[in-house]
């Protein structure tokens, strides 16, 4: 077979090999928007009439839920993400002995399964009143929001050089300085990719929350599942995973305008190191 | 900086160990205001532990840093008024060149007018007017390093240190670069400590160059002194290329030689002073001193076989294996080796000739 000819197979087969994988991870995210269209559970690919009939339908209960979610989710993200740069720093920075091992520990929470973590918790809020409240729920997203935090600001600090801060000490600045007129800018795109994984990932979280949360406590993800288990699929609940779905993508949408896309192709950082 | 406001500089006993290694013993150096000062030595050997201990990022075990009288080595680096150069020059790549030059200033919180005017100042002084507002990533290697000099010089610092900030760059520009630093730091007056492992750069650049192995000195003197006469086999080996030959010091009527093991005789201009007749000494004579002989007349002098030879444009080297004196190389005009083969059998003569201690 001529070159040119084996060159065309070869990008042809990529291309399938791309858009497979494409279509096989968007494709149950535009079965569920559509269908949240359509006002019924049934998946069909009519679009001969398309209403926002179940987005009317959403109970207050479900709105509520997801105003909750959203608050202590960024109340989480942005108090882990204070506490984790400072932390980072003297992990990164300070090089303590003990980096590795801190390093390692902190993961735990994300590491352990969040089922095992949620009943522990469980135990211990039924004992000091936190179950089923706000500070609660805020206090059990934040220990899987700092693991990340931390994650993320320890592996954007071992891409600055310290020269940086170096060369700002040298020059006159102070430690205070150097954070805030150095290291901060120079976090700030890496911080807002982190903040916004950290977010998306708060707004699911469910094992977790699961058996502390309450009826006055009830972050989405729980409500939606016990909803669907109480009453089973209804259209409402469909288009309220369509909603998390919007929110997800207008808070990438926004990030990546801010910082342009390159620092969210890829995200350099990944969860796990 | 003008000269009258420069201060010398004294490195008194500086020591620093690194665990069991010993990375500095008791340095001690005077450097003079105004001047450019090279620390030149292989890696490991001290020069940029001393840069960093001067800067304040190390700390020393022992040993004190003044400048003029005020001793400096108890500040932290923020207090110290040392304009630094790092190796990957460390602009802020989220501030413009001109913020990253005024850096400094805003640290010292100079009025705002006089900080613009010193910038365009330093501009003007690296060449770089016109491209203040632009990020470092929008500048070449060459006017980084440059920026870099800027602004390490902008606030008028006591000291300017400069740790191997040639190493990035590539061969061609190195060149042009190294002249442009002197340059910068003639017509700044700026003491200066320039920190490298290059040889060349050591020699182009230097009012003095202090070379150092093992964490001490070994020499300090003009780039002319090193390369004329080393004063140690350690020196004689590192700066420039050298043929060392083992040999023993005969002094007579006052006349210096020295004599080979297999009796060959060669008449030394210059010795290590403090060296005895009869002592035990390395004959170093650089490439470009020995004289290849042909034709008639070769049987003067010593005489050796061309090995191989290597060009290298300018000029060639000449692998012999001498008489008496074992292997020797030879650095010969290119416009002279004509006549001269690999094979071949020559006669050769010595132009220059120093003598080192040997242990």
């Amino acid at each position: 077979m001529p070159r040119g000819l084996l060159r065309v197979f070869a990008n042809l087969g990529w291309t399938v090999y791309v858009v497979a994988i494409v279509t096989w991870l968007l494709f149950p995210l535009s079965l569920i928007l559509l269908s949240s269209f359509q006002g019924t559970i049934s998946i069909t690919t009519d679009v001969s009439n398309l209403n926002v009939s179940a987005y009317e339908a959403i109970p207050d209960r479900y709105w509520n839920s997801l105003w909750f979610t959203v608050q202590i989710s960024v109340v989480a993200t942005v108090t882990a993400l204070l506490v984790s740069v400072p932390a980072a720093w003297a992990m990164v920075r300070g090089k303590l002995a003990e980096r590795r091992f801190l390093s390692n520990v902190v993961l735990l929470p994300d590491v352990v399964p969040h089922i095992i973590l949620g009943i522990a918790l469980l135990t211990l809020y039924l004992q000091i009143g936190l179950a089923r409240t706000w500070l609660g729920m805020l206090l059990a997203m934040l220990s899987l929001s700092l693991a990340m935090g931390l994650r993320f600001t320890e592996a954007l600090l071992e891409g600055l050089p310290e020269e940086y801060e170096l060369a700002a000490e040298t020059m006159g600045a102070n430690k205070l300085q150097a954070l805030v007129l150095i290291l901060m800018p120079l976090m700030a795109p890496g911080l807002a990719t982190a903040a916004l994984f950290i977010f998306i990932s708060n707004m699911v979280t469910f094992e977790l929350l699961f058996f502390i949360s309450g009826p006055n406590a009830s972050p989405i993800a729980v409500r939606l599942f016990s909803d669907i288990i109480d009453r089973g699929i209804m259209p409402h609940s469909v288009a309220m995973a369509s909603i998390m779905i919007y929110i997800s993508i207008a808070f990438y949408v926004i990030v990546a305008l801010t910082l342009g896309p390159k620092y969210l192709a890829g995200s350099t950082v990944s969860r796990k190191g | 900086m003008s000269p009258e406001q420069a201060r010398p500089v004294r490195l008194a006993n500086l020591h620093k160990r690194f665990g069991g290694f010993v990375a500095l013993e008791n340095l001690s150096l005077d450097i003079e205001a105004g001047e450019f000062l090279t620390f030149l030595g292989p890696s490991g050997c001290g020069k940029t532990t001393t840069l960093k201990i001067v800067a304040g990022l190390l700390t020393q075990e022992s040993g004190e840093i003044y400048f003029g009288e005020r001793r400096i080595d108890t500040l932290p680096p923020s207090r110290r008024n040392i304009g630094l150069v790092f190796q990957n020059y460390a602009l802020f790549p989220h501030m413009t060149v001109r913020e990253n030059i005024a850096f400094g200033l805003r640290m010292r919180r100079w009025p705002a007018a006089r900080q613009a005017e010193r910038v365009e100042e330093m501009l003007a002084l690296v060449r770089l007017q016109g491209m203040g507002n632009r990020k470092p990533e929008q500048l070449s290697g060459g006017q980084q390093q440059r920026v870099a000099v800027a602004r390490a010089l902008a606030f008028s610092p006591d000291l300017v240190l400069l740790d191997e900030p040639l190493s990035n760059l590539d061969a061609k520009l190195r060149e042009e670069v190294r002249l442009d630093l002197r340059n910068i730091q003639r017509q700044s007056h700026q003491t200066t400590v320039f920190v490298t492992h290059d040889q060349i750069e050591a020699l182009v650049m230097s009012d003095r160059i202090v070379l150092m192995n093992s964490g001490r000195i070994e020499q300090i003197g003009s780039p002319q002194m090193l390369y004329d006469e080393p004063a140690t086999e350690f020196a004689a080996r590192f700066v420039g290329a050298n043929n060392l030959v083992p040999a023993r010091l005969e002094v007579v009527n006052g006349e210096a030689a020295a004599r080979t093991g297999s009796d060959v005789h060669v008449r030394l201009n210059t010795v290590v002073p403090g060296l005895a007749d009869g002592a035990d000494i390395w004959m170093c004579v650089r490439p470009e001193n020995i004289h290849i002989i042909t034709g008639e007349g070769s049987s003067d002098g010593s005489g050796a076989t061309v090995l191989d030879m290597i060009f290298q444009g300018t000029t060639v080297l000449v692998d012999l294996e001498s008489d008496g004196l074992g292997s020797l190389r030879a650095e010969v005009p290119a416009r002279h080796v004509a006549g001269i083969a690999a094979g071949q059998r020559v006669g050769l003569t010595f132009a220059a000739a120093h003598a080192v201690p040997r242990s």
